[in-house]
């Protein structure tokens, strides 16, 4: 018995960076401002889980599907045969190991694709052009949180094994998985190190990481490594969705008092009674000429709440009774529950002031999306 | 000496007439608020940069042009209500300004109606205007 190689280095790298991308998932799974890091962590695990695939056929020996091939059956007696104190050890992974790997990856891909519907749905981040309706995407979100809480479950019961094995056998298992030596005799397979693959596989992975949080998310390089004054109030990145309907008259005209409302944050019925009132435009005189008050209410008439695919629009439209004619986005019942735990104390801070300045805290209420990650509190 | 005579003569008409559209350019609208404030007030005589910045900061109720704009035309305002960014008014920080006079009259309507709950005079607006031009 003397130290062979078994876990080629692309298998310990994606090992770990599985690891990570899943511990990195679950973290930023909490916070709505996190979503970003929580997307990429989605994306990055896709990404590794591919890699595996095909690595499981084109690996190292102990890489390959093939060398670890057990049933469920098997996994079962194994499992059996550690709690008794009397397993048999494996240079490679041992049945019950296998059945975690391969359930990890399944679980990984069932995760990370309800994870991009759930985005596609709920935040309409079109994911490789999918886009779904609010309703089925809240659907794919209980799948999405049913999925990883099994992952969680699998991921535990993994550790666990492995803390058995290398106890019964005497053996550090994790610290196999970083050197990639174990103890074998000479006529068992030895696996090759793949340097070039691995090189491969971590520039590709840091790529993405660059591509991801400098030029995906429209966040100039200057900005987001905190160069340039007021970046670094601002830690998280946005998460920056599709594009909204725009017209330059309507920021011209509705956006100089205050940020330009994107007409989806109300219904139509509300954008006709406000431009018919608008001499009396909360204490204000607009002045409008007809013609132009025509331009802008066909804008906001055709983009209004009821025709956007939008969360917010979805939500705020169908909070409100058919009776009801708000002027206000923020007397609407959505605005008001997604608002109500804020303290009073908040929206007197100096830079807040009224509630209608939803760019104290949205740091996309210009665009108009409301984007969950792009949220942040004033301090 | 006679040469040099034609020379400076011609340089300085060609200063002249290069100059003389520039300089018009940038007061064509202070320009017809001048002719206004003619019609308003026989006697009138010009427009204070001093009386715009006394108008400027001069509170009506609670409320100032300087409420939302601040006291420095040169920097970022803030309006009252909303909290909302405003660019500078003072054109040597901000060119946009008073540039185009259908929008400066637009604004001068709100903004006097906001502040002093009625429509300022020619005089009033002429003022403001050469008052933000002499901010440099
Ligand atoms: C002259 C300044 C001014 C202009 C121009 C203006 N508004 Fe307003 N608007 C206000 C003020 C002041 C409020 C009240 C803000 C507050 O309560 O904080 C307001 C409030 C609103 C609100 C309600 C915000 C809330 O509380 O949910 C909507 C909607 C709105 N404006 C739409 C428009 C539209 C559309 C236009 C363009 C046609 C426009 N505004 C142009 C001054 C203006
Ligand atoms: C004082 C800060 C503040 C202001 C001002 C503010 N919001 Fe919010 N907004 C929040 C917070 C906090 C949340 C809750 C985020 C969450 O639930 O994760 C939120 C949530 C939302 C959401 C739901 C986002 C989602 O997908 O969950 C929408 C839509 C929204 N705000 C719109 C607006 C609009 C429109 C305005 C202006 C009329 C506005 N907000 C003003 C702090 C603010
Ligand atoms: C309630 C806030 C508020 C007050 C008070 C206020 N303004 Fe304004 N003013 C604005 C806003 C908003 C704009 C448009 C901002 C923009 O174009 O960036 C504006 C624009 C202007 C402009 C247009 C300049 C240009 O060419 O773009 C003039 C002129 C002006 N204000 C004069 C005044 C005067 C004079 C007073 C005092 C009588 C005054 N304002 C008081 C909010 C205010």
């Amino acid at each position: 018995m003397k130290p062979v190689l078994v876990w080629d280095i692309p298998t310990r790298l994606f090992h770990w960076l599985m690891a990570a991308s899943f511990l990195g998932a679950w973290l930023s799974s909490e916070s709505d401002q996190w979503l970003s890091a929580h997307a990429f962590c989605g994306y990055l695990l896709l990404g590794l889980i591919g890699f595996r695939l095909i690595w499981g056929f084109a690996g190292g020996y102990y890489a390959r599907f093939s060398s670890f091939l057990h049933s469920p059956l098997s996994g079962l007696a194994y499992v059996r045969q550690m709690v008794a104190g009397k397993a048999k050890r494996y240079i490679g992974h041992n049945p019950a190991g296998s059945q975690a790997i391969f359930l990890l990856l399944i679980l990984g891909l069932a995760v990370t694709v309800t994870g991009i519907f759930t985005l596609s749905g709920e935040e309409q981040q079109a994911s490789f052009g999918i886009r779904l309706s609010v309703s089925l995407g809240r659907m794919f979100k209980e799948g999405h949180e049913a999925v990883a809480g099994l992952m969680l479950l699998v991921v535990v019961g993994h550790i666990a094994g492995v803390a058995v094995e290398s106890y019964l056998h005497k053996e550090n298992l994790a610290r196999s998985m970083i050197t990639g030596l174990k103890a074998a005799s000479v006529d068992e397979p030895i696996s090759r190190p793949y340097r070039l693959v691995s090189l491969i596989l971590a520039l590709a992975v840091v790529a993405f990481g660059i591509w991801w949080f400098f030029y995906a998310l429209h966040q100039p390089i200057e900005k987001a490594l905190g160069l340039q004054e007021g970046a670094i109030s601002k830690p998280n990145v946005a998460f920056v969705g599709e594009k909204l309907a725009d017209n330059a008259r309507w920021r011209e005209e509705c956006g100089s008092c205050h940020i330009a409302f994107h007409p989806n944050l109300l219904p139509e019925r509300s954008w006709r009674k406000l431009m018919a009132g608008q001499e009396h435009h909360f204490g204000a005189d607009l002045g409008l000429d007809a013609p132009t008050n025509q331009a802008l209410l066909t804008f906001l008439v055709t983009n209004a709440a009821e025709r956007s695919n939008r969360e917010a629009a979805f939500k705020i439209n169908r909070s409100l009774k058919p009776e009801a004619t708000p002027l206000r986005i923020t007397e609407t019942p959505y605005w008001i529950k997604k608002h109500r735990e804020i303290p009073e104390a908040d929206w007197r801070l100096p830079s807040v002031k009224s509630r209608a300045n939803c760019g104290a805290c949205h740091q996309d209420a210009e665009a108009g999306t409301f984007e969950d990650g792009a949220m942040q509190m004033p301090r | 000496m006679k040469k040099t005579g034609i020379i400076s003569a011609i340089a300085l008409s060609a200063i002249f007439t290069f100059s003389a559209p520039l300089m018009a350019a940038e007061n064509t609208i202070l320009e017809s608020y001048r002719a206004a404030a003619r019609q308003e007030n026989p006697a009138f005589k010009d427009f204070s940069s001093t009386r715009g910045q006394a108008f400027h900061t001069a509170k009506s109720g609670d409320l100032s042009c300087a409420s939302c704009h601040t006291e420095n035309i040169k920097a970022h305002g803030k309006h009252a209500t909303t909290g909302k960014d405003i660019l500078p008014l003072a054109p040597s920080a901000n060119p946009d300004r008073f540039a185009d006079a259908a929008k400066v009259e637009k604004w001068f309507k709100r903004n006097c109606n906001d502040v002093l709950k009625r429509a300022c005079t020619a005089q009033e607006k002429g003022d403001f205007i050469a008052y933000t031009l002499s901010v440099k």
